[in-house]
């Protein structure tokens, strides 16, 4: 098989890139208006997109760590999502600059409740600018890394062939999932458990995964139905068997997500440990309750039992709505997640939580199809791609 | 060569060893795989048989002890009110998982090397369900009105209460023991029907032909198989993450340092299904040499399993890192003193067990060539068992024995009763698989040879460049 390197894709980079430059022109802005407010929506527009990045990276490693078959025909997809992870680390740049506005362990004021003083005290030797910073770059590096290895390697292989770089990527692949677990864990204790520096949850890590993993198979599937008409794209060669798995999946991880919530909450709800249950309460007591029962419903309760459907799995543009509704809802699972820090009354969704969101997400997606043109949209010297194309499950 | 012959060699080099080793027939399957039933009995088994029931003259000893003189026969004492009973309940619990998930999760995930091993291993859930639903009836102190935790609208007015995990646990593990003895059977009847058609006695083909329920291998019995058996398989999906997570909420949910944490539930799942492939491979690697299933279950089978065992405990060894840093990250000084307890106090040297087992030695399983050697295999497989019992042990009792006040400390030390249900439990377990391995098929006959049937038409690993090449 040979196909042409795919050149498509303009007609939706170029809105993104208008969007991502004026989205980040508007956050920047509102920088200067009330900085406190647009770095709490950077930080929740940053955290989303970059999750969906580094579930699409796991979600590689996963594939060559158990050798999957069936997703070679999409595999290129998911190799250049995490590509854009370079874009991320420069914009972790803000974050990196406005840490005092965002974590009060920054810069603790005198006027700190005793127990909070002492969690802030505690924890000084992980929770310190320096250290902070120090393991940010670690984590980018690494993803960085990885996911550079794993998509160039796949790339050469559409011109060398070979089953060498095919075992180079399955060590790599699954070698890697260890790290990329903890990196990404300590990232959200860093990044968002920390908010709140006398809250801690074990699971708090898994939590993050199992809604950023759901995310990247809803935009893979968004981008293979949007790319089905054209034949220099991935979608065009996928058949009706991959979006029904891509579906199953999406359906295992809706339910993954409700699982880890559910947990979370029960068990700290349950215990009503002093040191724990604060969290919880900011989001129980007032406007953020509504905002909880809304994820319930509408992060678990709906899409689950639409996506039981067999009919709607094997529908590419049915699925696509779901994916698109489940991606919409996991923004508001994160906004749930870090914004109660910055308003405790309840949801006060302002002018730059749009600006923040557009922005980072038109860059994620003007970057992401600027590096999946001039490569071939499907690894085509894959040992395995004959049997992808012919998969049908019995 | 053409680059898409290339690509067909490529693809070759990459593959492993086979899932069925030559194309051998029906007939042969049959007689191969049915011989350990139709055979003669062989001596072998029968000394293992009694050395075994030997076991389970001690196990019934203690139980029988422990009825008559009540929970005072064990070891257990305030502090450490849950022991050896409960670790011995978590211990079979987790084994079980594997069973369900290979039948379950591996059939919807259209794993073809599940086929050989899914009965063996769902008989494993079975027996191993069997022997944890002992300990929390007997741990009830009157055990005999252990069906006042039915919920049932009864002239007592006594209705259990649902804010403990004690019900749930009757509800999570009766559900669970009743799917899975379903999906095990309907899985059975048609090696049921060919075990009748084969016997050579009238008593054997009464007896397997009533178990058959009369199949007679008909299209519309057939379907209706199909329909039932991808049902009972998507309802067991859900049963090999929750019945972990609700004994992980018998702990989860109180206040006590080193039970209460919200990792638990998924990190308990993840333990239970290393533990269980390890049960796994420790009852196969000896089965398939002794009862000449090498062609069926071959090194593809060992390496899998392998990996997943590699990977569960990876997930378990990361629990074990998040609660090690929230012990010191929440500044919480009895929650610090838990974990620091676990390293330093009496019961180290288990907590050094624990890890030896689960985290070091399973690492080695990085490597292709010890992922295929049997002994290699065979000898982490029984230190992850022994791995997963003393990580129990160190989450159950070590958490109990040194509490927030020291006034209240305490140490457990087990009676020959509890060695007793303990090890006489194992002993049972065993008899119980000797028992399936003489009198049912071990391995779904059908499947295999339906598995042989699709590895004609599609080649080995159902690679179609082996279907022109012939």
């Amino acid at each position: 098989m040979t196909l042409t390197p795919y050149q498509g894709g303009r007609r939706l980079m170029a809105p993104a890139l208008v969007a991502a430059v004026a989205g980040l022109a508007l956050t920047a802005v509102g920088g200067l208006v009330d900085p406190r407010r647009a770095l709490f929506a950077y930080l929740v527009a940053f955290v989303y997109w970059l999750g969906i990045a580094l579930g699409a990276l796991i979600l590689l490693g996963a594939f060559h760590a158990s050798n999957a078959r069936w997703p070679v025909v999409l595999r290129r997809f998911v190799e250049t999502v995490p590509a854009a992870l370079p874009l991320f680390a420069v914009l972790f740049v803000p974050i990196a600059l406005g840490m005092k506005h965002l974590f009060v362990w920054m810069a603790p004021p005198e006027t700190l409740a005793p127990e909070m003083a002492h969690a802030v005290h505690h924890k000084l030797p992980y929770l310190n600018a320096g250290f902070f910073l120090g393991r940010a770059a670690v984590y980018f590096v690494f993803w960085i890394v990885v996911a550079h290895l794993l998509r160039s390697w796949s790339i050469r292989q559409d011109s060398a062939g070979g089953a060498t770089l095919t075992r180079w990527q399955r060590r790599l692949g699954a070698g890697s999932l260890p790290f990329l677990a903890l990196t990404l864990t300590f990232a959200s204790f860093d990044w968002m458990m920390s908010l709140d520096p006398r809250f801690f949850s074990t699971i708090f890590g898994v939590y993050w995964f199992a809604g950023s993993f759901m995310a990247a198979f809803a935009v893979t599937i968004i981008a293979a139905t949007l790319s089905r008409p054209d034949p220099t794209a991935f979608g065009h060669h996928m058949s009706l068997e991959h979006f029904h798995s891509l579906g199953k999946f999406l359906l295992a991880f809706t339910a993954f997500w409700a699982y880890v919530a559910f947990s979370q909450f029960m068990l700290i709800w349950i215990a009503n440990v002093p040191e724990e249950v604060p969290w919880y309460i900011l989001r129980i007591d007032g406007g953020w309750k509504w905002v909880g029962i809304f994820l319930a419903l509408f992060h678990f309760v709906v899409p689950f039992f639409l996506l039981l459907s067999r009919d709607l799995k094997r529908t590419p543009r049915a699925l696509s709505l779901v994916a698109g509704w489940l991606l919409l809802v996991h923004w508001v699972d994160l906004y749930w997640l870090v914004m109660p820090h910055l308003d405790p009354a309840g949801p006060r969704p302002s002018l730059w939580d749009l600006a923040a969101f557009v922005g980072v997400g038109g860059a994620a997606v003007a970057f992401t199809l600027f590096r999946l043109r001039g490569a071939s949209p499907v690894p085509v010297r894959d040992p395995y791609l004959e049997d992808s194309l012919r998969y049908l499950p019995q | 060569m053409s680059t898409a012959e290339k690509t067909i060699q490529d693809a070759h080099a990459l593959e492993g060893a086979p899932v069925l080793v030559g194309r051998p027939d029906d007939r042969a399957l049959t007689e191969s795989l049915l011989s350990p039933v139709l055979g003669p009995t062989r001596k072998g088994w029968l000394l293992l048989l009694f050395a075994l029931l030997g076991g389970v003259g001690f196990w019934t000893l203690s139980l029988v002890t422990t009825l008559f003189v009540g929970i005072g026969a064990w070891g257990n004492n305030i502090p450490v009110a849950w022991a050896f009973d409960i670790t011995n309940f978590v211990w079979w619990i987790g084994i079980g998982h594997a069973g369900t998930l290979i039948s379950a999760i591996l059939l919807l995930f259209q794993q073809k090397w599940r086929t050989s091993i899914n009965r063996f291993a769902e008989a494993m859930t079975l027996f191993a369900v069997a022997m944890a639903g002992v300990y929390p009836v007997i741990h009830l102190g009157r055990p005999w009105l252990f069906w006042w935790l039915i919920p049932y609208p009864s002239t007592n007015l006594i209705w259990p209460n649902f804010k403990s995990a004690l019900p749930w646990d009757v509800f999570a593990i009766s559900t669970y023991a009743t799917v899975s003895f379903l999906f095990w059977y309907l899985g059975l009847i048609p090696d049921l029907a060919t075990l009748r058609d084969a016997a050579k006695t009238r008593g054997r083909r009464i007896v397997y032909g009533i178990m058959s329920f009369g199949w007679r291998g008909s299209a519309r019995h057939w379907r209706h198989y199909r329909i039932g058996y991808l049902l009972l398989a998507g309802l067991s999906t859900p049963l090999v993450v929750s019945v972990h997570t609700i004994v992980s909420f018998d702990f989860a949910i109180s206040q006590l340092p080193g039970w209460h944490t919200t990792i638990f539930p998924p990190y308990f799942v993840a333990g239970a299904i290393f533990s269980g492939f390890a049960m796994v491979l420790t009852l196969m690697i000896p089965a398939r040499r002794l009862l000449g299933y090498q062609h069926v279950v071959t090194e593809r089978h060992l390496d899998n399993m392998a990996k997943v065992i590699l990977a569960t405990g990876l997930m378990v060894f990361y629990g074990y890192m998040m609660e090690w840093f929230m012990a010191w990250y929440s500044g919480s000084a009895s929650e610090a003193f838990a974990f620091l307890n676990r390293f330093q106090g009496p019961y180290r040297g288990i907590f050094i067990a624990q890890m030896f087992c689960n985290v070091v030695a399973p690492q080695i399983l990085w490597f292709p060539s010890m992922r295929r050697n049997e002994y290699v295999l065979f000898l982490v497989a029984i230190l992850v068992n022994v791995g997963m019992w003393a990580e129990r042990f160190v989450i159950i009792a070590v958490s109990l024995h040194r509490d927030f006040i020291p006034s209240s400390w305490g140490m457990y030390y087990p009676t020959w009763v509890d060695w007793g249900l303990f090890l006489g439990s194992i002993c049972m377990f065993g008899v119980l698989f000797l028992l399936f391995l003489r009198f049912l098929p071990a391995i779904p006959l059908f499947e295999v040879k339906e598995l042989r049937r699709e590895l004609e038409h599609y080649g080995d690993n159902a690679h179609p460049g082996s279907e022109e090449e012939g």
